[in-house]
């Protein structure tokens, strides 16, 4: 399963889209829950079971426009070489940075 | 028959956009399993709160909602807008209410003038000021735009809230396909800062971080101190920073922060700023906040194929495409973009368009 982990292959997305049934968090981050669901069914041997959410209990997903800001991602944006390299998708930077 | 074209969802994910596409659609929608295994089943109010506003600008439409809240059935009427009003819970900002209602406005029966009564800015949704500055102009790709606009009357920052706005949308009879692939290059920097009932230094504050990292790339920067005063500014005290990069071709990325407790204005100024730039970074015609909107509208475009270039899809927009594609038989094609490199990559969504008509409209 770790055929895909060095460069970024490229993505069917039609068919991720359209014609598989993975959720959308599937589609976006690669199939990599199929592991973890298999450990799931190995440690349900008592007879009375918890009902588990799928997902860990977190803050619920909620239906929002605005992802959260990041401030320790988009602390990288601080540094100069980073600011310089997109100066070429202004109108005064030049087409080749 | 009644029974047959009725479409079936679970869970209280992406209601929104269901309950959007089957009033646009007319297909009656049941969605069930709404939180059933949470600890506190059911809907939440604002998403009462946005029933109950739907039911306001239509007009035949019917809910049936179960004892428990878990499950729903709605029946779409015809959209009729009108001059209207709705409070808001404090759960939600009226972002939420505005986003859905500006999906379904432009293809009412009378022209929409809505007032919302609530927050105006937080971190979930989008501000009044983006709605303001970036939704609309998104709409008058799609040749939504005579009479078009939105008025910032309150604002309400978060707990208490009390601000107002009001969206006035003019009736169309068919939307525009849209063509557009090329993003331009980024022509001038547009911000709105706003602090109410808090120091308004603030805003200049966060003016002044933002300016320091951007005034490196273009000379084009104009970032405005929106000021509202006494019963204008709302019940609590709140700043933030709203800010766009409009292209040369009109394609517009934004980003926004919003003040938090313990942190200095000119952070907020500086995150609000970095998020605009990973967005400028992302490149494509239309940010990701714009997704939804943008491929809804491609959809019901006149019947040619419509182009847009985007960012990869959001997970909201991936399960938006997989239900548009119930409640219309549509689906995009999805290849890579042009020229798009590893760094960003960008695709290339076309779709024909199903040649929506506003029946709704009347003829005067």
């Amino acid at each position: 399963a770790r055929t895909s982990s060095g460069r970024p292959r490229r993505k069917n997305w039609m068919k991720l889209i359209y014609s598989s049934t993975l959720t959308p968090e599937q589609v976006l981050i690669g199939d990599a829950n199929a592991e973890s669901a298999q450990k799931n069914i190995e440690d349900e041997d008592d007879f009375f079971q918890i009902k588990r959410k799928s997902e860990p209990e977190a803050d619920e997903t909620l239906d929002r426009a605005k992802n959260p800001l990041r401030a320790e991602e988009l602390q990288k944006w601080g540094d100069d070489q980073l600011l310089d390299s997109i100066r070429n998708l202004f109108i005064t930077g030049h087409d080749h940075p | 028959m009644a029974q047959s074209n009725v479409l079936q969802f679970s869970g209280h994910q992406h209601l929104r956009h269901r309950l959007v596409l089957s009033i646009l659609s007319g297909k009656p929608v049941k969605i069930d399993k709404i939180r059933s295994d949470d600890k506190n089943p059911g809907l939440r109010d604002y998403e009462i709160s946005l029933l109950r506003l739907l039911e306001k600008v239509t007009n035949g439409t019917v809910i049936e909602i179960s004892v428990t809240g878990t499950a729903l059935l709605l029946k779409p009427g015809v959209i009729v807008g009108g001059t209207l009003s709705h409070d808001c819970p404090l759960s939600r900002s009226i972002g939420y209410f505005f986003e859905a209602i500006i999906m379904l406005a432009p293809f009412s029966k009378r022209p929409f003038q809505l007032t919302l009564r609530g927050i105006t800015t937080d971190d979930h949704d989008l501000s009044v000021d983006l709605l303001r500055t970036v939704t609309l102009p998104h709409l008058q790709l799609f040749g939504i735009s005579d009479g078009l606009e939105f008025r910032i009357k309150k604002r309400g920052a978060a707990p208490a809230g009390g601000g107002e706005a009001q969206l006035l949308c003019p009736v169309v009879k068919q939307v525009k396909t849209l063509n557009f692939v090329d993003p331009g290059k980024i022509k001038r920097i547009r911000g709105i800062a706003h602090a109410v009932r808090v120091s308004p230094q603030f805003s200049n504050r966060m003016i002044e971080s933002s300016r320091s990292v951007l005034n490196r790339f273009i000379p084009d920067i104009y970032l405005y101190s929106d000021v509202y005063k006494g019963d204008e500014s709302g019940k609590s005290p709140g700043y933030a920073l709203s800010i766009l990069a409009e292209s040369t071709t009109g394609a517009i990325h934004s980003a926004e922060a919003v003040s938090q407790p313990g942190v200095a204005p000119e952070d907020i100024g500086l995150l609000a700023t970095r998020a605009l730039l990973a967005e400028i970074s992302k490149g494509g015609c239309v940010d990701e906040k714009h997704q939804l909107l943008v491929l809804l509208m491609m959809v019901l475009g006149s019947e040619d194929v419509g182009r847009c270039r985007m960012g990869p899809p959001t997970t909201r927009t991936i399960q938006f495409l997989r239900d548009t594609k119930e409640f219309f038989g549509t689906s995009f094609k999805i290849v890579p973009a042009e020229g798009a490199d590893e760094t960003a990559p960008q695709l290339l969504y076309s779709c024909y368009g199903v040649g929506y008509v506003n029946a709704n409209r009347s003829l005067a």
